[in-house]
C-alpha cells in the first residue's frame, strides 16, 4: 500500500504546496504574474486530481480494507499528543476524488472568469486553502486532522465572501458567515475533545469503523448523545441546515466560481460527509438520529419554499442546493449511506454546472424561448396553485423573509450577547475607577511624581 | 561551547550595551540600528541556548539566597527558560524594528532595551527575591514610559494596580522566604498574596480592568512590551505551581477560564482597535494561565506553548495596529478603513498573526490550543470547554478587526504615488514573524517536545516538594534539611 500512500500525499501535497507558494509570494509582496498563478494552479489541481483518482482506482483494484496512514505524533515526548493520520477507504477516496475533480474544473473556470481582476492572486491563495482543507476533511484519519481541514474551509469561505472587499455588504456578510462557522468549528472542536476524553481516541477508524467493534460502542448513552449532538451542530453550521440557513444567501457575495465550489458543490456537503462518517455513532443514539432526520426534512421543505421566491439566480440556486442537502441528511438519518453518498456526488456535479452557467442564465433562457417560440414560466407554478390561498400567502411571506432566521438568531444570540458585553464593559469601567479611588494615595503620588 | 556562563553574560550584556549607548551622543537612527543588531544577535544567541542541551547545565546559586526556602538558583537555564530566552529576544527585535520612528526616541530605545534585559534576567532566575527586584524594576520602567502629562490617568491606573500587586508580591515573598514560616499558615498566606499579585499582573478577572484602559488610552508600545513577556505567568510557574495546593491551582484555572471567555467576548464588541487589543491580551493571557494549573502535563505544555506562540503573535498583531495608527491616527472598528491594496503585507501579516493567536491550524498556536483544551477538559469536564468558546470568539474578533482595518472603500491615496505603505524593514519583520509562526506550526515537534519536557520538569518538582513536605511533616525534620532537599536535583 506504499504507492497508495504516495498518491495520497501527492494529492494533498500539491494544493498545499500551491497554497504555500502563493501565500509566501503574497506575504513577501512579490505576487506571481497572473499567467504564472494560473499555470501553477492548473498543474497543481491536475496533479492532485490524477493522484487521488489513481489512488481510488488502486484502492478499488486492490480490494483492500480500510488503510490508516499515520505520520506519528506532533510531539515525541507525549504519546497522547496530536497525531497526523489519514484514513483511506472507499468513501474517503471517492469524496477526495470528487473534490479534486471539481476543484480542477473550477480552477480552470476561475482562471478565465477572474482574468485581470485585482484580487486574482488572492482568490487563488484562498482557493488553494479551500482545496487543501476539503482534502484534509475527506481523508482525515482522526478528528484533529478533520478539524484542521474544517477550519481551513471555513476561513477561506469567509474571506472569499468578502472578496470584493471595497464594498461594505460583502464584508458585513462575510463576518456573519464566519460567525456561524465559528459556532460550527467550536462544536467540532468540542466533539473532538470529548471523543478523546471519553473514548480515549480521536482516530476515526477506531471510533466510526464498525458499529460493534468501534470505541464508541463502549460509550455511555449520555456521552454518545453529547458527541453526536455536537457533530450535528458542526454539520448544521457548515451545511447551512436549519436553524443556521440564514448565512447561505449572504455567502453569495463572493465571485461565482467560489459560490459554485463552496455553496453549490463541496463545502455545503461537508456537513453531510461528516454525518456520513459519524453514521455508526448516530445509529447508537436514536434521539439524535431522529433529530437529524427532522432537521434534514425541515431544511429541505424550508429551502424549497425559499428558493421559489428568490430574485437573483445565485440565491435561488443556493436554496435549491440546500433542498437537496436536506434530503441527503434525511437519507443519512434513515441509514441509507450509499444512496446518500451517491446523491451527494451527483448533486455536487449537477449544481456545480448550474452555478458556473449562472452568469449566462438569461442568455440561455432567451435562446430557449426563441427556440420554443413562447415565454417559459416557472415549472412548479401548478404545484403551488394546489396550496390554499391563505396558507400560500403566509408561506410566501415566510419564504420572502427567508424564514425570519436572521432575525431569530439576532434575537436569540446577538442581542443578548450585546446586552451582556455592555454590562461587562460597564463593570470594567467601574472596577477601574473603584481601584483608582480606593488605592492608597501613596501609589497615586508615586505615579504623579513620574510626571515629567 | 565549553562554558555557557560567558555566553549568557553576553546575552544579558547586549541590551545593557544599548542602554549605555543611549547615553552617548549618537543619532537616534544609529542607536536604533545598534539596538536592532543587538536584538538580532541576542535572538541568534538565545536560539543556540535553546537548541544546545549542554547550555542547560548552568546553575548559579547565591549563598545568601540559597539558605532560604524561597531562594533557589539565582541564575539557571532549564527546559522552561530555554524557549523563553529567544521569545524575549524576539519581542525586542520586533519592537525595535517596527515601532514607528515618532514613538521610539532615544528614551524609548533605552527603556525597550532595559525592559528586555529585565525580562531576560527574570527568565533566568528562580529566586523569589531576585524575581521581586526584577518585578519592581519592570513596573518602574513601564511607569517611566507613560510619564508624560497626557497619560496621567493611565499612569495612576498602572500605579494603583501594579503598586498593589507589587506590595502583595513583596509581602508574599517575605512570608515564603521567612525561615520560621515554613510549613505554617503564614507560608500559605504568603503564597496566596503572590497568587493575587500574579493575577493582577496578568490581568485575570476581576483584576483585569487596567489592561484595556492602558492599552486604549495609554502608550500601546510600552504596554505591549510590559505585558507580552507574561512575567505573571513566570512567577506562577516558578513560585506558585510548586507550592500551591491543588485547590488553589484549580481556583486560578477557573478564574483564568472565565477570564478567557470574558476577554474574548469584549474584544469582539469594541469599537477601538487598541481596546480590542487589550481585551485580546486579557483573553490570551488567561488561556496561558489556565494551562498552568498544574493538574496535567498536557495542559501545562499547552499553556507553555501558547505563552510563546500567542505572545509573539499577539505582540505582532498589536504592533500592526501601532504601525497603522502611525499612518491613520486612532483606529475605529465601527467603520471599514480600506487600504488592503496599499499595505497587503501588513494585512496578510495581521490576519496570520491574529489567527495564530486563536490557534488556527497551520500556525504554532494550533498545537498549543489543542493540548490546552485537551488538558482543560480533563481537569474540568464542563468548564474546560471555555477554551473552545474563547478561541471561537477570539477568531471572530480578529476577523472583524481585519475587515475593519483593511477592507472597505478603495484607498484614494493608493494610486497617487504617495508612499504611505510599509517600510522595507517593517515588511520584512512582519513577514518573518509570520513565517516563524507558520513554519513552527507546520513542524511543531521540536518546540512541542521542549514544552512537554519543561512541563514534566515543573510537575516533577511540584511532586517532589509535596512528597518532601509530607515526609517532613510526619518525621518533624528540621527546616534546613527540608530546604536542602527541596532544591531542584541537577
Amino acid at each position: 500500500m506504499a504507492s497508495l500512500e504516495v498518491l495520497m500525499l501527492v494529492g494533498i501535497g500539491t494544493p498545499a504546496g500551491l497554497l504555500l507558494v502563493l501565500a509566501l509570494t503574497s506575504l513577501l509582496n512579490r505576487p506571481l504574474l497572473e499567467q504564472w498563478t494560473g499555470r501553477l494552479a492548473a498543474v497543481a489541481m491536475t496533479v492532485s486530481c490524477a493522484a487521488i483518482g489513481s489512488a481510488l482506482v488502486l484502492y478499488g483494484t486492490a480490494a483492500s480494507g480500510t488503510v490508516l496512514v499515520s505520520y506519528g505524533y506532533w510531539s515525541t515526548a507525549h504519546e497522547g499528543g496530536i497525531a497526523i493520520e489519514f484514513l483511506l477507504d472507499g468513501m474517503s477516496l471517492a469524496f477526495a476524488t470528487l473534490t479534486a475533480a471539481i476543484a480542477g474544473i473550477v480552477a480552470a473556470f476561475s482562471n478565465r472568469y477572474l482574468h485581470r481582476e485585482p484580487g486574482y492572486n488572492r482568490y487563488f491563495v484562498l482557493f488553494a486553502m479551500f482545496v487543501t482543507g476539503m482534502l484534509l476533511v475527506a481523508l482525515a484519519g482522526n478528528v484533529e486532522v478533520l478539524f484542521a481541514g474544517w477550519e481551513l474551509v471555513g476561513l477561506s469561505s469567509a474571506l472569499l465572501v468578502a472578496f470584493f472587499h471595497e464594498r461594505p455588504a460583502p464584508v458585513a456578510n462575510a463576518l456573519r458567515v464566519f460567525s456561524v462557522y465559528r459556532i460550527s468549528d467550536a462544536a467540532m472542536l468540542s466533539a473532538a475533545v470529548l471523543l478523546h476524553h471519553v473514548a480515549g481516541s480521536g482516530s476515526l477508524s477506531l471510533l466510526f469503523g464498525n458499529a460493534e467493534t468501534s470505541a464508541i460502542a463502549g460509550l455511555s448513552t449520555a456521552n454518545a448523545t453529547a458527541i453526536a449532538l455536537l457533530l450535528v451542530v458542526a454539520a448544521a453550521g457548515k451545511s447551512a441546515l436549519l436553524p443556521f440557513s440564514g448565512w447561505l444567501p449572504r455567502a453569495m457575495e463572493g465571485p461565482t466560481p467560489s459560490s459554485a465550489v463552496y455553496y453549490g458543490s463541496l463545502s455545503i456537503h461537508a456537513g453531510c460527509f461528516l454525518l456520513l462518517r459519524a453514521g455508526p455513532l448516530l445509529e447508537q443514539t436514536t434521539p439524535v438520529r431522529v433529530l437529524v432526520g427532522a432537521i434534514g426534512l425541515a431544511t429541505a421543505l424550508f429551502s424549497t419554499l425559499v428558493t421559489r421566491v428568490q430574485s437573483d439566480v445565485k440565491s435561488s440556486l443556493a436554496y435549491a442546493s440546500l433542498t437537496q442537502v436536506g434530503i441527503i441528511v434525511f437519507e443519512i438519518a434513515l441509514g441509507l449511506y450509499t444512496i446518500a453518498f451517491l446523491h451527494l456526488a451527483g448533486h455536487a456535479c449537477f449544481r456545480l454546472l448550474q452555478f458556473l452557467s449562472a452568469p449566462n442564465v438569461l442568455h440561455d433562457l432567451h435562446g430557449l424561448e426563441s427556440a420554443a417560440g413562447e415565454r417559459i414560466g416557472p415549472m412548479a407554478a401548478r404545484v403551488e396553485l394546489m396550496i390554499p390561498e391563505r396558507l400560500r400567502r403566509q408561506l410566501y411571506l415566510v419564504a420572502l423573509e427567508r424564514g425570519f432566521l436572521d432575525a431569530l438568531l439576532d434575537r436569540a444570540i446577538v442581542e443578548p450577547f450585546h446586552r451582556v458585553t455592555g454590562l461587562m464593559g460597564r463593570l470594567d469601567a467601574f472596577l477601574c475607577d473603584f481601584v483608582l479611588q480606593r488605592a492608597p494615595s501613596l501609589l497615586v503620588e508615586v505615579a504623579d511624581d513620574r510626571d515629567e | 561551547m565549553s562554558s555557557p556562563l560567558p555566553w549568557l553574560t553576553a546575552l544579558v550584556a547586549l541590551p545593557a550595551l544599548v542602554v549605555a549607548a543611549s547615553f552617548l551622543r549618537v543619532s537616534v537612527e544609529r542607536l536604533r540600528g545598534f539596538a536592532l543588531s543587538a536584538a538580532a544577535v541576542m535572538l541568534l544567541g538565545s536560539l543556540a541556548v535553546a537548541i544546545d542541551p549542554a547550555m542547560r547545565t548552568v546553575v548559579l546559586r547565591s549563598s545568601m539566597l540559597g539558605a532560604v526556602p524561597g531562594g533557589e538558583a539565582l541564575i539557571r537555564i532549564d527546559a522552561l527558560s530555554s524557549a523563553l530566552l529567544p521569545f524575549a529576544a524576539g519581542l525586542w527585535l520586533l519592537t525595535a524594528s517596527v515601532t514607528p520612528r515618532a514613538s521610539l526616541d532615544r528614551g524609548g530605545l533605552r527603556r525597550t532595551a532595559l525592559a528586555t534585559m529585565l525580562t531576560l534576567l527574570s527568565f533566568l532566575t528562580e529566586s523569589a527575591i531576585a524575581l521581586l527586584v526584577l518585578w519592581v524594576a519592570s513596573v518602574w520602567t513601564f511607569l517611566s514610559a507613560i510619564a508624560d502629562p497626557v497619560h496621567v490617568r493611565q499612569r495612576r491606573v498602572v500605579a494603583a494596580y501594579m503598586g498593589i500587586s507589587t506590595l502583595l508580591f513583596a509581602i508574599g515573598v517575605a512570608l515564603i522566604v521567612w525561615p520560621m514560616a515554613h510549613g505554617t499558615p503564614v507560608e500559605v498566606a504568603g503564597m496566596w498574596l503572590i497568587v493575587v499579585a500574579a493575577l493582577i499582573r496578568k490581568g485575570i478577572f476581576p483584576f483585569h480592568a487596567w489592561v484595556p484602559e492602558v492599552f486604549d488610552h495609554g502608550r500601546l508600545g510600552p504596554a505591549i512590551l510590559f505585558s507580552a513577556p507574561q512575567l505573571g505567568a513566570y512567577v506562577t510557574v516558578i513560585l506558585i505551581v510548586p507550592r500551591a495546593s491543588p485547590e488553589v491551582l484549580r481556583l486560578i484555572a477557573i478564574l483564568a477560564l472565565g477570564t478567557a471567555v470574558y476577554g474574548a467576548a469584549l474584544a469582539l464588541v469594541q469599537n477601538s482597535a487598541r481596546r480590542a487589543c487589550g481585551y485580546l491580551f486579557v483573553s490570551q493571557s488567561a488561556l496561558i494561565m489556565a494551562g498552568l494549573d498544574g493538574t496535567s502535563v498536557s495542559a501545562m505544555a499547552g499553556g507553555l506553548l501558547l505563552w510563546v506562540s500567542a505572545g509573539i503573535a499577539f505582540a505582532g498583531l498589536a504592533r500592526c495596529v501601532l504601525v497603522l495608527e502611525a499612518r491613520r491616527g486612532r483606529l475605529d472598528l465601527s467603520i471599514n478603513h480600506g487600504g488592503y491594496e496599499r499595505m497587503p503585507v501588513l494585512a496578510i501579516s495581521f490576519l496570520a498573526m491574529g489567527l495564530a493567536c486563536t490557534g488556527f491550524p497551520g500556525t504554532l498556536g494550533f498545537a498549543g490550543q489543542e493540548l490546552l483544551v485537551d488538558g482543560a477538559v480533563d481537569a474540568f469536564p464542563v468548564l474546560g470547554f471555555a477554551v473552545v468558546i474563547a478561541s471561537a470568539l477570539t477568531g471572530l474578533a480578529v476577523l472583524r478587526m481585519y475587515f475593519a482595518l483593511f477592507c472597505g472603500r478603495r484607498d484614494v491615496l493608493a494610486d497617487t504615488g504617495i508612499n504611505l505603505g510599509l517600510t522595507r524593514r517593517e515588511a520584512w519583520t512582519f513577514a518573518l514573524v509570520v513565517i516563524a509562526l507558520v513554519g513552527f506550526g507546520l513542524a511543531p515537534r521540536p518546540i512541542v517536545d521542549s514544552r512537554f519536557t519543561a512541563s514534566e520538569e515543573i510537575l516533577r518538582q511540584r511532586e517532589l516538594r509535596t512528597s518532601i513536605a509530607g515526609e517532613a511533616e510526619n518525621a518533624e525534620i528540621s527546616h534546613p534539611a527540608i530546604a536542602e532537599a527541596q532544591r531542584r536535583p541537577n
